[in-house]
C-alpha cells in the first residue's frame, strides 16, 4: 500500500507528526506496534479506590515474572497494568552492573497516555550548551527557530502555566495557571528571600484549566481535578495522542492507522537515494508486509527508533540507514531522577486544600544560570509540592485503637518534597546497539542498552540532594530526609539522543529540519533527535520538533526536493 | 477492558457481601460474632489465623462513631489479597505472623488473642504493635500498611471516616477548616 507519508509510532511525537502531515493534505499512515486503545472506553478513570482490583496491587508473582522493570514506575498498578509492556515479552540486555530501566507502553497513543504532563520549553541556553562546553554536537537550531513551534503546539495541546520572564525557561502560550497552596506560597517567599536568584513557580502542565473552542471541538473539557491521569482521562482534560492529535488527524480524512504492526526496518532505494517505505511484522500473525511512502517519519521513541535504523541494513548503509556518522544509537541520555528531599512544613493548621491538583510547583534551573558552579556542568530543576498529609502518615507509626483512629481522621501536617531532574551530558559511549545473536519472538534483533554515569552526573546527583536539603532547612522545614539515591538510568523515562541533530553530517544523524543527513525523505522527530537534553521534561520539545519537521517535510515534498 | 469490568463486578459483589455480613455483625455481642464469623469464608488463612487477623485489624482500627476495620471488610479483603496478590513467601510470612501474634498473646496473657478479655486484647496488640513498628519489622509493618490502606480506601473508610470525592470538579488551593475537619482519603 502506498501513502504520502508514513509515521512510525503513535505516541507524543507520532501523533503530532500525523496531525500536521494530514492537516497539510498528505495521505498519512500511522503504524503502531501495540494494540488499539480506545479513548475513554479503555481507561479506568471512573473507578474509586475500593473498586480497583486488589486495591491497585498487581499480583506479586505476576509483577516479578512479567513486569520486573515496569513495576518500578510509580504509575504501575492494576488500574494501569494494561498500559505497560510485559518485560518478559519484550526483552533487552544491559551490561553486568549497569542496569537500564526501560519503562514502556505499546498501544495506540504510547506513553502520551501515562506521561506526567509537565511541559517546559528548552531555552536558548540549552540549544547553545553543547557548543559552549564542547560535549555532544552543536544544535543546528537555536531557540528562535523553535519558539514559533512551541507557540503552535502549546496553543493546540493546552498548556497551563504562569508567565515569569525567566531566560532559562521561556514563557509560552499558557492557559491559566493552577494555584499554589498557601504553604507553597510561604515556601516560595522564604526560598526567594534566602536565594535571591532562585524562583519557585507553579508547574506548567498539559491540562486544560480552561477549554477553548478548539479543544471542545475535539471533545475535550476542562480538568476536573481528579488526578487519576495515568489511568487515561475520559474527559480529554490532559493532552494525549488519543485526546487530541490523532482525532485531529482523523477528521481530515487523510489518516490511516494500523495497529499490531511492528516496524522491522526502513527500506532504502539505492536508485533514488531515498527511503521507499517500511517493512512491518504483523504482531499477531508474524507475517511480513511492506508499506510505501514518499516520506517516512520515525517517531517510535528514542530506543526503538535507533533499533529500527540499525536494523535497516543495505549495501549503501551496512551499519543501518542514515548512519554514515556512526552516531545512530549513541549519545543516549535520560534525566537524572530520584534524588531530592522531603520534610514537615510547620504551621497552617487551619488551612487545607480541596480537589486533587495534578501538578506541583517547579524550581527552574539556577546552577550555571544565575549561580555559576565550579566543577559542575549544566544543571537541574526541581519539581515539588507542599500539601497536607493524610492517613498515610500512620503507615510507619506505632499506635492502635480509638486514639490512633481519631488522630488519623484529622489532616496531617503540611509536608514538603522536592524532586530533582538533572541534565546528563551527551556521551557517545552511552549507546544502544543490536544484540549480535538474540531476537525477540517476532524475529527482531533485541537491543543492548549500555548507559553509565560520568563524573559530572555523579557530582550532580550529590549536589541535587545537598541543595534540596539546604533549601528545605533554610525555609524552616523539620525532619528533613534526603534522597541522594539515584533511581537508576531509565527511570527518568526521558530517553533521548540516539539519532541526534547536528551541523556536521559526519558526526550527527539529522540536520536542522530533523531530516536525515544521509536520506533526505527520512525524518526523525521523537526523543532520538535531541542533541542535548536540558533538565526540563522533554515532551513539549518533541511536540514542537514533530510539528516543525512535518512542516519542512511537506514544504520539501511540494518543492520536489525530496 | 473486559477483564477489568469483570473484576469490578466481582469486587462489587464481594463488597455487598462484606457489607451484608459486616452490617449484621455490628450490633451483636462478641459471642454471637463467633457464630457470625463462620459466614465469612476465609480462603487463605486457617480459621484460627483469620480470627487473629480479624481481631487485630479491628483493634488497630476499631468501630467508633464510624465503622471499624471489620465492618469495612478489611480482614476479608486482606485474606483476598493473600490469595490474589501476595507471593508465596509473603503469604507464608503472614501466616507465621498470625501464629506469632496468637502465641505471644498466650504467653503474655495466658490465652489466645480472641480468648483474652477485650481490654487485655487491646493492651496486648498495642504493645505488640509498638514493639514491631519500633523494630521496623517488615512483615508486621506490611500488615499494618494493608490494614490502613484497605480501611481508608474502602468505601466506608474513605466516605464515612474520611472524605472522598471521585470528581472534585475544582481545585481550591487554600481553604479554611475547623478543628473537626476530616482529612481527604486521597
Amino acid at each position: 500500500m502506498t501513502f504520502d507519508a508514513i509515521v512510525v509510532g503513535s505516541g507524543m511525537s507520532g501523533g503530532w507528526a500525523a496531525k500536521e502531515l494530514a492537516e497539510k493534505g498528505l495521505k498519512t499512515l500511522v503504524i503502531e506496534r501495540g494494540g488499539h486503545l480506545e479513548h475513554g472506553a479503555d481507561y479506568t478513570d471512573s473507578l474509586s479506590p475500593w473498586e480497583l482490583e486488589n486495591y491497585g496491587l498487581v499480583k506479586e508473582a505476576e509483577a516479578a515474572e512479567h513486569y520486573g522493570i515496569q513495576s518500578q514506575c510509580y504509575a504501575f498498578s492494576t488500574a494501569t497494568k494494561h498500559l505497560w509492556v510485559k518485560d518478559s515479552e519484550h526483552p533487552y540486555t544491559t551490561p553486568e552492573g549497569r542496569p537500564f530501566m526501560w519503562i514502556r507502553g505499546y498501544h495506540l497513543g504510547g506513553r502520551s497516555i501515562m506521561w506526567a504532563r509537565q511541559s517546559y520549553r528548552l531555552s536558548d541556553m540549552d540549544f547553545q550548551s553543547n557548543a559552549r562546553d564542547g560535549h555532544g554536537s552543536d544544535w543546528p537550531v537555536r531557540y528562535e527557530d523553535m519558539a514559533p513551534w512551541y507557540d503552535h503546539v502549546e496553543q493546540f495541546a493546552g498548556i497551563s502555566g504562569s508567565r515569569e520572564g525567566l531566560p532559562q525557561l521561556p514563557d509560552g502560550q499558557f492557559l491559566p495557571p493552577m494555584d499554589l497552596t498557601g504553604a507553597e506560597k510561604d515556601f516560595k517567599q522564604k526560598l526567594e528571600a534566602a536565594y535571591p536568584t532562585r524562583r519557585l513557580i507553579i508547574g506548567r502542565c498539559a491540562h486544560l484549566t480552561e477549554a477553548k473552542p478548539h479543544h471542545e471541538e475535539l471533545g475535550r473539557i476542562a480538568c476536573q481535578y481528579r488526578s487519576l491521569c495515568e489511568r487515561g482521562c475520559s474527559y480529554g482534560s490532559y493532552f494525549s495522542s488519543l485526546s487530541a492529535t490523532l482525532p485531529a488527524a482523523q477528521r481530515t480524512g487523510n489518516l490511516t492507522i494500523v495497529t499490531d504492526s511492528i516496524v522491522h526496518s526502513v527500506i532504502y532505494d539505492p536508485k533514488t537515494g531515498k527511503a521507499s517505505g517500511v517493512r512491518v511484522i504483523d504482531a499477531k500473525t508474524k507475517q511480513g508486509r511492506t508499506y510505501e511512502g514518499k516520506v517516512v517519519f520515525l517517531c517510535a521513541s528514542a530506543i526503538p527508533t535507533a533499533q529500527i535504523m540499525l536494523n535497516s541494513k543495505s549495501e549503501a548503509f551496512p551499519n543501518g540507514i542514515a548512519n554514515r556518522s556512526d552516531a545512530v544509537g549513541r549519545y543516549l541520555m535520560d534525566h537524572l531522577s530520584g534524588m531530592g528531599a522531603s520534610g514537615t512544613y510547620p504551621g497552617f493548621e487551619q488551612n487545607y486544600h480541596s480537589g486533587r491538583r495534578p501538578n506541583g510547583f517547579y524550581i527552574p534551573r539556577y546552577r550555571n544560570v544565575t549561580e555559576p558552579t565550579e566543577g559542575l556542568l549544566r544543571g537541574y530543576g526541581f519539581q515539588g509540592g507542599v500539601m497536607r498529609d493524610n492517613w498515610r502518615r500512620g503507615l510507619g507509626q506505632a499506635g492502635v485503637g480509638p486514639e490512633f483512629k481519631a488522630s488519623l481522621r484529622k489532616p496531617g501536617p503540611w509536608r514538603i518534597h522536592l524532586s530533582g531532574f538533572g541534565e546528563m551530558l551527551p556521551r557517545p559511549d552511552n549507546r544502544v546497539t543490536l544484540h549480535p545473536t538474540r531476537t525477540d519472538k517476532w524475529g527482531m534483533p533485541i537491543v543492548h542498552i549500555d548507559v553509565s554515569l560520568g563524573d559530572n552526573e555523579r557530582r550532580m546527583v550529590e549536589q541535587v540532594g545537598a541543595d534540596a536539603k539546604e533549601m528545605l532547612e533554610r525555609a524552616g522545614a523539620t525532619g528533613v530526609s534526603v534522597r541522594k539515591h539515584y533511581g537508576g538510568a531509565g527511570l527518568g523515562i526521558h530517553e533521548m539522543g540516539t539519532a541526534h541533530m547536528g551541523k556536521d553530517p559526519t558526526k550527527s544523524v539529522l540536520n536542522k529540519y530533523n531530516q536525515a543527513h544521509d536520506v533526505p525523505n527520512l525524518f526523525i522527530t521523537d526523543g532520538a533527535c535531541m542533541a542535548s537534553g536540558g533538565c526540563q521534561n522533554p515532551s513539549l520539545s518533541y511536540m514542537a520538533m514533530s510539528a516543525r519537521g512535518a512542516h519542512y517535510a511537506v514544504q520539501f515534498l511540494r518543492e520536489g526536493v525530496i | 477492558m473486559q477483564s477489568t469490568e469483570l473484576a469490578i463486578d466481582r469486587r462489587a459483589l464481594l463488597r455487598s457481601a462484606i457489607l451484608l455480613v459486616g452490617g449484621s455483625m455490628a450490633g451483636l455481642p462478641g459471642e454471637a460474632f463467633a457464630q457470625g464469623k463462620k459466614l465469612t469464608k476465609a480462603r487463605f488463612f486457617t480459621p484460627a489465623q483469620y480470627s487473629v487477623l480479624d481481631e487485630t485489624a479491628e483493634i488497630i482500627i476499631p468501630k467508633t462513631d464510624t465503622p471499624g476495620a471489620r465492618a469495612a471488610g478489611v480482614p476479608s479483603i486482606i485474606d483476598d489479597l493473600m490469595a490474589n496478590w501476595a507471593s508465596a513467601e509473603r503469604g507464608a510470612n503472614f501466616r507465621a505472623l498470625m501464629d506469632d501474634i496468637d502465641r505471644r498473646a498466650l504467653a503474655a496473657g495466658g490465652a489466645s488473642l480472641r480468648a483474652l478479655p477485650p481490654a487485655r486484647r487491646l493492651e496486648f496488640v498495642r504493645a505488640y504493635d509498638a514493639e514491631k513498628i519500633g523494630a521496623k519489622d517488615p512483615v508486621y509493618s506490611r500488615l499494618k500498611e494493608l490494614v490502613l490502606t484497605t480501611y481508608y480506601l474502602s468505601e466506608a473508610g474513605a466516605t464515612q471516616e474520611l472524605r472522598y470525592e471521585l470528581v472534585p470538579g475544582k481545585w481550591e488551593a487554600w481553604t479554611t477548616i475547623g478543628p473537626d475537619a476530616r482529612a481527604w482519603a486521597v
